[in-house]
């Protein structure tokens, strides 16, 4: 009961603050009502998934502190979950995304156990190893296609398929994920005002400090490290329904996990909406550059030096992402 | 009863031995003070007994149970509770959400946490400032929240590790009474690390001395401020043979 007023429960943040939130909440609710292009819709798309992912990588990378760089290989487990179900036995969405969610968590205790035992940069390090070996290793294996990957090639479109997830139109996409990204808010809106998150952020503050007010710091950092999992698990599992057709490079690659991490500094680590204003800056901003300076330009990987570019900005200016500096220009430090 | 019982304590680093031998007992309700120069031996004693380091050899008993071993989390949940000399608390987190944190030891619910939180900010002065960050405060009062959050875990006994170091002698005044409130009104014993003379002599009802890692003296405040192996550890030998004959030789 107390979890969910917490959860329901904005009232720490300045009404102005709130007033943008509804307009954004609006805009997202009525936005495929309008006349749109496709390229926008899937744009909008790809905007609130990464959200998520960049809300889930914000539990344990901003409130905990700890640089995760391998949260892509969560993205494939759902993803292939859910992929590989539906192929094989056509079981639904709705049973295949918890399932996989399940996996997803059970393989984040395996690795969280050893991983958290180190700190800092070799934790950060040690997760991309993890995540590269697991996509390598999906490469191989023929049981889930291997490097040429799943096709989900849809039995009908007509009409629309609400239990496994397979439209035609992405507007049903749109909605699915759209719900998926509120409850995402609220729970990590939850998840910061209880116990565990603020143990956590003790945590990020001074590890020695923490361990001496009784906190099991292994422990709650496995913990959190599972519930962003969770998170991201469970739009891997929505990503392979909505592409259709999923290869290990475009789930599990260094560049996913990179982007996931990325998008949540550039918004601002451990803050409510940082994951969110920096997948609105970064999502359109990617696609337009691929599409624009990519293919008709010719200038391949553009993205990825925007990429670092972002990275030396973040950390010479600001660290705490455009959220911190929203908050310095206002003289406010919370959030 | 003897609520923390040290027993032959070692803590070797490498080559350098930083406790030695050392053996200390303090009672239920009692109030001490430990000093000596620096480098001493005094924070390692403090990790040592609160889990943060791994102990070369000895014993540490803790309300009757054998603590030694123990890692840190699992101290502090048996009723042991301790502050930083460099670290106040976290700065990120307001006053009362620092002091929360503490509580979340003995209670799951953001809303128990937080009342908790809010009495133990009246009693040590800080409801003022309760909803600025830690970081915004002057050192004084970040000293006084690390203070709180140690006292939200609900401690039997409390180690305080210099929590006078860095301030004015009104502040020093104001921490003095801080710590007899906590002692008496609480009920919690405390063992304190202290450089700062007028606090340690004014509130200790025992000290103990360390130098190199040593033991070298222990017993009540006046006894201690006579005892010419404390003046040597703390003036050299050059200096203590200035002493006058009949203070050296103690009680």
């Amino acid at each position: 009961m107390e979890a969910l007023r917490n959860a329901l429960d904005f009232s720490d943040f300045p009404r102005t603050d709130l007033y943008v939130v509804a307009v954004a909440a609006l805009f997202l609710l009525v936005f495929p009502l309008f006349p749109h292009s496709s390229f926008a819709m899937a744009t909008m798309i790809q905007f609130l998934m990464f959200s998520i992912y960049g809300m889930g990588w914000n539990t344990i990378g901003g409130y905990g502190g700890q640089v995760d760089l391998g949260k892509a290989q969560y993205v494939g487990i759902g993803a292939y979950t859910t992929a590989v179900m539906l192929v094989r036995w056509d079981i639904p969405f709705w049973i295949s995304m918890p399932i996989g969610m399940a996996v997803a968590v059970c393989w984040s205790f395996v690795l969280g156990y050893p991983l958290f035992r180190l700190r800092g940069h070799y934790f950060a390090i040690a997760t991309i190893a993890t995540s590269l070996v697991l996509k390598d290793l999906f490469e191989v294996w023929d049981f889930v296609g291997a490097a040429r990957g799943l096709e989900i090639s849809p039995i009908h479109y007509d009409p629309p398929d609400f239990l496994r997830l397979i439209f035609k139109e992405d507007i049903y996409y749109y909605y699915i994920i759209l719900g998926f990204f509120f409850l995402g808010i609220l729970f990590v809106n939850g998840f910061r005002k209880s116990r565990l998150g603020y143990q956590l952020r003790a945590i990020k503050d001074n590890e020695d400090v923490a361990a001496s007010l009784g906190i099991n710091v292994h422990w709650a950092k496995i913990k959190t490290y599972a519930i962003a999992t969770a998170f991201v698990s469970l739009v891997g599992s929505f990503h392979a329904c909505y592409i259709k057709n999923i290869e290990p490079e475009d789930t599990m690659s260094l560049h996913i996990s990179i982007l996931i991490a990325l998008m949540a500094m550039l918004g601002g680590a451990g803050s409510l909406w940082g994951p969110i204003i920096g997948a609105a800056v970064l999502i359109p901003l990617k696609s337009y550059l691929k599409e624009w300076l990519g293919a008709h330009a010719g200038l391949i990987g553009i993205d990825l030096v925007m990429y670092g570019t972002i990275i030396m900005l973040v950390s010479a200016v600001e660290p705490r992402g455009i959220w911190g500096l929203m908050e310095r220009i206002r003289g406010r430090r919370r959030g | 009863m003897a609520l923390l019982k040290v027993e032959r304590l070692v803590k070797d680093f490498d080559g350098l031995r930083a406790n030695d031998h050392i053996s200390f007992q303090v009672e239920t309700g009692e109030l001490v003070g430990i000093i000596g120069p620096n480098g001493a031996g005094k924070t390692t004693l403090f990790n040592c007994i609160s889990g943060h380091y791994p102990v070369t050899s000895g014993r540490i008993i803790f309300d009757g149970k054998d603590i030694t071993g123990l890692k840190a989390f699992e101290v502090a949940r048996m009723g042991l509770a301790r502050t930083f000399q460099v670290y106040a608390a976290s700065g990120d987190l307001t006053v009362l959400e620092n002091i929360m944190v503490g509580c979340f030891l003995r209670t799951r619910s953001p809303r128990s946490a937080r009342i908790r939180a809010k009495e133990i900010a009246r009693l040590l002065y800080l409801e003022e400032v309760s909803d600025s960050l830690v970081s915004e405060l002057p050192v004084a009062l970040q000293k006084r929240v690390s203070l709180g959050t140690a006292l939200g875990t609900e401690p039997k006994l409390l180690l305080l590790d210099e929590v006078a170091a860095g301030l004015n002698p009104a502040e020093i005044d104001e921490m003095m009474t801080l710590i007899q409130r906590i002692h008496h009104n609480f009920d919690i014993t405390v063992l304190l690390i202290e450089h700062v003379m007028k606090l340690v002599m004014n509130i200790s009802q025992r000290v103990i001395v360390l130098d190199s890692g040593r033991k070298i003296a222990e017993g009540d405040p006046r006894s201690i401020a006579h005892d010419p192996n404390v003046i040597r550890a703390y003036l050299g030998e050059r200096y203590a043979r200035f002493l006058p004959k009949g203070e050296s030789s103690g009680p």
